[in-house]
């Protein structure tokens, strides 16, 4: 029944929805239209509100050395670290899952543990740690401390702890070995918790900028985000460049949320929810 | 099921190393650093008891960025918290199109902050759109765009980092509103309990344990502020924040590590007494 209240309420719903849209978005779209102006062009209103576009800032981007080498980088470093974190948190959220003694425990309250530690305050140690043993400025500064990650182990754990064991055990009575039952029948029944932790892995990844600022200083090593932050310190600040450099180190993130969706929110509700 | 001893020890391998190598002993390392006056060009160096500790209650430097890292964190997360709120609550129920909204609201907290910062260093540059918009709203603006005035640069900063959150935390509270039983809402219904009514008796009470978990860790990760100042501002016109000064006196120019090791031991401690007293709360849900 349409009565006229109803139809208030729905007039009202949607207002306030667009608003908040309007208000989320308008900051990346501003982006986007900046990108694509063409050389020379104002920001002025008038200016982005023409059907002006132009791919030079993207070409004059992606062709400088800096940009391509960085999305290089930060690819390389972000699927690295992506297929290191399936592995090792499975294989260790595995072991917490199906070990319950006194030493096993620990390592798990080790994992909770980090969890709760502002990562931010490492930053000193951690560049001496990697100054002193020669890593400094190197790819394994940017990789190795991230190779497993505590959110993920527990992402694991928590997850095998709420299938039933009665596959592993059969496998067992047939005689296969520990490493068979966890690769060939575990991994697979895992698959949704992994492809939560590889999303959380890489964007975390893609999107981190301290860590990569502070350990490396070679211009070949740099990350995308780190490329972008330095971009913006030089003299002329050429803001068509800056926002299709920006673009360029958005779109993957959004291309796969688009297609992944469900999994991502999935991962950050996980957490949430076992409070 | 148990996995055998010898199996176990190689799974677990992987974090223990990691554990020990880059958390453990970072975390101890810093303390023991703190007692020094180590820094990077100086080949020796001593053990200087709490004079670090003593030096950055004096340092003006340290303090402001005490009370900004408090501005921030006290500013922000209340606003925030809210928005996320109001936002979970206008996409929660069934509606056409409520994909779409959801996603969208999401989007900015999974964008890079670095872009983030740079988009709205353009957004608050003199002439920028913030600056269009408050003069047709008919407010003053800073004569040198917002992030070059001290009264205004901090809330600036602080104002992108709600829009950039606010949409996270908004994810969070809608898994909480979904695990509110519908039984609840009937049988208010058959009662006569209006929408607001259900709202206040409901809702706003079995969400407490949403709302304290999504500001815990937003208080860890506010307390922690720095990319956004360094991209913006590089901590002036009064924006310097705790990592900023950490970061400042420890890795640039002096590289005190001593020093500034012992002001991040400082904002450790703040942020577990922060952490410890939440928690406190989180348990005594019911009471509280």
């Amino acid at each position: 029944m349409v009565t006229p209240s109803r139809v208030g309420k729905t007039i009202l719903r949607y207002g306030a929805l667009v608003i908040v849209l309007v208000i989320t978005a308008a900051p990346l779209v501003w982006m986007i239209r900046v990108a694509l102006l063409p050389p020379g062009a104002s920001t002025a209103i008038s200016d982005l509100l023409t059907m002006n576009f132009a791919i030079e800032a993207f070409r004059s981007v992606i062709s400088s050395e800096s940009i391509g080498r960085a999305f290089f980088n930060s690819a390389l470093v972000g699927l690295v670290v992506t297929v290191a974190n399936v592995l090792f948190c499975f294989s260790v959220g595995y072991a917490l899952a199906r070990r319950n003694t006194l030493p096993v425990r620990l390592i798990f309250w080790s994992v909770v543990g980090v969890l709760m530690i502002p990562a931010y305050i490492t930053i000193i140690p951690l560049y001496v740690l990697m100054v002193e043993s020669g890593l400094y400025d190197s790819y394994w500064a940017l990789t190795l401390p991230w190779l497993v990650s505590p959110i993920g182990i527990f992402l694991v754990k928590q997850y095998l702890e709420s299938i039933p064991t009665s596959m592993e055990e059969a496998a067992r009575v047939d005689g296969a070995s520990d490493w068979r039952i966890m690769f060939t029948v575990v991994m697979p029944l895992c698959k949704p918790a992994l492809s939560v932790l590889a999303i959380q892995a890489f964007f975390t990844n893609w999107n981190s900028f301290l860590f990569p600022f502070i350990l490396t200083s070679r211009e070949e090593l740099r990350t995308l985000p780190v490329a972008l932050a330095l971009l913006q310190g030089h003299q002329a600040i050429d803001w068509q460049r800056l926002m299709a450099g920006s673009t360029i180190a958005v779109l993957p993130v959004l291309i796969l949320f688009l297609f992944l969706q469900r999994h991502i929110v999935e991962g950050i509700t996980a957490g949430a929810v076992k409070q | 099921m148990k996995l055998a001893r010898s199996t176990a020890v190689i799974l677990v391998m992987p974090w223990v190393a990691t554990f020990a190598a880059f958390w453990l002993f970072p975390i101890l390392y810093s303390i023991f650093l703190g007692f020094t006056d180590y820094e990077l060009l100086r080949p020796t160096y001593d053990w200087v008891g709490l004079d670090n500790f003593r030096a950055l209650f004096a340092d003006q430097d340290f303090l402001s960025a005490i009370k900004n890292t408090a501005i921030f964190v006290v500013g922000t997360i209340p606003v925030t918290t809210a928005l996320a709120l109001l936002m979970a609550l206008l996409v929660n129920k069934q509606f056409p199109g409520r994909d779409f909204f959801r996603a969208s609201f999401f989007i900015p907290s999974i964008t890079s902050m670095v872009v983030v910062a740079l988009i709205f260093t353009t957004l608050y540059s003199r002439g920028g759109y913030v600056a269009l918009l408050a003069e047709m709203a008919g407010v003053a603006t800073p004569a040198n765009g917002f992030l070059n005035d001290s009264r205004t640069a901090l809330y600036s900063i602080m104002a992108m980092d709600i829009w950039m959150s606010s949409g996270y935390y908004m994810l969070i509270f809608l898994a909480g509103l979904k695990s509110i039983p519908v039984e609840l809402y009937e049988s208010a219904e058959i009662n006569g309990a209006g929408a607001l009514r259900q709202f206040w008796s409901i809702t706003l009470p079995l969400l407490r344990p949403t709302a304290l978990f999504i500001i815990v860790i937003n208080t860890i990760k506010s307390f922690q502020v720095f990319v956004e100042i360094l991209v913006m501002t590089k901590g002036k016109f009064d924006t310097s924040t705790m990592v900023y000064h950490i970061y400042e006196t420890g890795l640039t120019t002096q590289f005190r590590f001593g020093y500034a090791s012992a002001a991040a031991y400082i904002l450790f401690c703040i942020i577990a007494l922060f952490s410890i007293v939440q928690f406190i709360l989180m348990r005594r849900r019911e009471s509280w």
